[in-house]
């Protein structure tokens, strides 16, 4: 894993990293790839991956609005809010 | 009579008896708080609630439930209306849910008073208790050592005798591991069987949330309360729910115990094998019979873990961007900015690190060779388990390879050197299954543990050979010297 790919996935994932820990960053990454890639070596031809243990598919409920779904409770939290919306820098001049 | 080191079941004694009222039992919780905070076990206080919950509560000459009056403490992860939840990270230190969890509901509304929140590793990203934005917590046996992780703050809190129990989360060993390090006992339940629901999530298809407290009895009390179907989390699981503290007292003559081939505990420190051995010895004479059992793959879970957990975390971390909660960033160029400088600012070393991984391992070009790859070897781990599972009840193994260690002394140069440390617990929660750990003993001084792993649903099993354990041994008891502390 070199700089050039540590940026990008920086990037994919938005954050940045302090110049300074850079190499750290790297080095670790580069050491924790190396204990996943151990995996290559186990067969696993024809075999289905298991994404969650219970293997159900997650339940549904009716789309409508209950006591839990209250805006100024959850604007309250917002950095950054007037009474109806979450406010962010400008996207369109 | 002092209430510290007191279990649930000797409280409820003392306050149906009268000899102390709800009331007295929380003030002296607080009290017991406040006198050892320099363990850091708490991020954020309870006292008003708390106090005024407790003074509602009137001694009747009815049957309480065990729970009436009962003071615990909640792990800093779980949602909790109106009190400050931070996952112990800069990223939500200002941050007031306007709901509470399930599991913490259900604990409050069977009478539990929750005194405060507990320190952890910052969004349970850890197994020492290192990575929170609120400070390292103390190992309550000895100072300046690592209580584990990431349940960290809740098991220094129970093993300093501040509580008698607290909740805890557990995604790779975070219950089972803390609770081997400060001598108390941890249970996870099998995934699904406790809801999710107000969990603040990291590997979403791994978390479970689950008791810690001084006894197998204790925890059996916690689990009926905690657990059972809530339509608001979707990977609840809507079956029946045993009452697991009736079901403690069972023998166990001709249980199957198996021990794992794989994990090559003849490569462990002499002490840890020692108190293994001991402890088969009095699993034997209980009436439980020994078998060596073979489960191939299950040297892969480490790998396995942190390919999928960190992806998991990549996804559910994505949330926190500074815009609907949490920390955002000042002076900021555009709203690409304001995502990266928040994120930046928010999250510490270990969680960028884990965001990083699992967005390389979702990447275009890896996800293949690494995520996809990944589920499948859990495929083949769950496999192991079902298949070993058809000849013996109970797998036993030693929870951590090793005892409490000191600050700063591991995984600083090299993560991978503390994520070995959850050799044995991560395997549980790769495929779902519940698993519990109790004090076996002390290596140099400080405490041992002991896992049980049980098949899907056996949490009463599990229950049951700990609390039989707990009555024919006293490793629960031993209380540690606080005097550094106070």
């Amino acid at each position: 894993m070199d700089q050039e790919t540590v940026r990008t996935i920086c990037y994919l994932a938005r954050l940045e990293i302090d110049q300074k820990k850079s190499n750290k960053i790297q080095k670790d990454l580069e050491t924790i790839i190396e204990l996943i890639g151990g995996l290559q070596t186990i067969d696993t031809l024809d075999i289905e991956p298991l994404y969650n243990p219970l293997e159900m598919t997650a339940s549904t409920h009716e789309d409508i609005v209950n006591s839990d779904n209250e805006k100024e409770k959850f604007l309250k939290n917002a950095p950054a809010s007037n009474e109806d919306y979450f406010l962010v820098p400008r996207v369109v001049e | 009579m002092s209430i510290q080191f007191k279990s649930i079941v000797e409280l409820r004694g003392m306050l149906d008896e009268k000899l102390i009222s709800a009331s007295e039992l929380t003030q002296e919780t607080l009290q017991l708080a406040k006198k050892y905070q320099e363990l850091n076990c708490f991020v954020t206080m309870n006292d008003e609630v708390a106090t005024k919950k407790a003074s509602g509560i009137i001694p009747s000459d009815e049957i309480s439930s065990w729970l009436e009056g009962m003071p615990l403490a909640q792990k800093d992860l779980f949602c909790t209306k109106g009190l400050r939840t931070t996952c112990s990270s800069k990223i939500l230190a200002d941050f007031i849910p306007p709901y509470t969890a399930t599991a913490v509901e259900k604990l409050e509304d069977a009478g539990a008073i929750t005194i405060g929140k507990t320190n952890m590793d910052e969004f349970a990203m850890g197994s020492s208790n290192e990575t929170s934005f609120f400070g390292n917590v103390h190992n309550p046996w000895k100072k300046g050592y690592v209580p584990g992780g990431s349940s960290g703050g809740s098991a220094a809190a129970v093993a300093a005798g501040i509580v008698p129990a607290a909740t805890g989360t557990d995604t790779g060993g975070s219950i089972r591991q803390p609770a081997a390090h400060c001598g108390i006992t941890g249970l996870k339940p099998t995934y699904g069987r406790v809801s999710r629901w107000g969990m603040i999530a990291f590997a979403s298809s791994l978390d479970q949330a689950g008791p810690l407290a001084r006894t197998a009895e204790d925890c059996a009390i916690l689990l009926n309360s905690m657990s059972g179907y809530d339509s608001k989390d979707t990977t609840s699981l809507n079956s029946d729910v045993p009452d697991f503290l009736a079901n403690i007292n069972q023998p166990i003559d001709g249980v199957k115990i198996g021990i794992i081939k794989e994990f090559n505990l003849g490569e462990l420190d002499s002490e840890v094998q020692a108190r293994f051995e001991e402890s088969i010895k009095t699993y034997e004479k209980l009436g439980a019979q020994f078998v060596e059992v073979s489960l191939p793959n299950i040297s892969a879970s480490v790998p396995t873990y942190y390919s999928i957990a960190p992806a998991e975390c990549s996804s559910n971390l994505s949330r926190f961007d500074g815009v609907r909660f949490g920390h955002r960033a000042e002076n900021t160029d555009d709203l690409n900015d304001l995502y990266i400088k928040s994120r930046s600012e928010g999250f510490g070393d270990e969680v960028k690190r884990r965001i990083l991984i699992g967005t390389y391992a979702l990447s275009a070009g890896y996800y293949d060779a690494y995520y996809k790859k990944a589920q499948q070897v859990r495929r083949l781990i769950k496999n192991d388990f079902d298949h070993v599972f058809q000849s013996v009840d109970i797998l036993m193994t030693p929870t951590s390879p090793n005892t409490a260690f000191k600050f700063g002394s591991k995984g600083t140069q090299n993560p991978v050197e503390l994520y070995l440390e959850d050799l044995f617990t991560i395997s549980s929660n790769l495929a779902g299954l519940p698993a519990i750990s109790i004090p076996h003993g002390q290596v140099n001084s400080l405490p041992a543990g002991l896992q049980l792993i049980g098949n899907f649903l056996k949490e009463d099993q599990l229950l049951n050979a700990a609390h039989l354990f707990q009555k024919n041994s006293d490793f629960h008891l031993a209380q540690p010297n606080l005097e550094d502390f106070s």
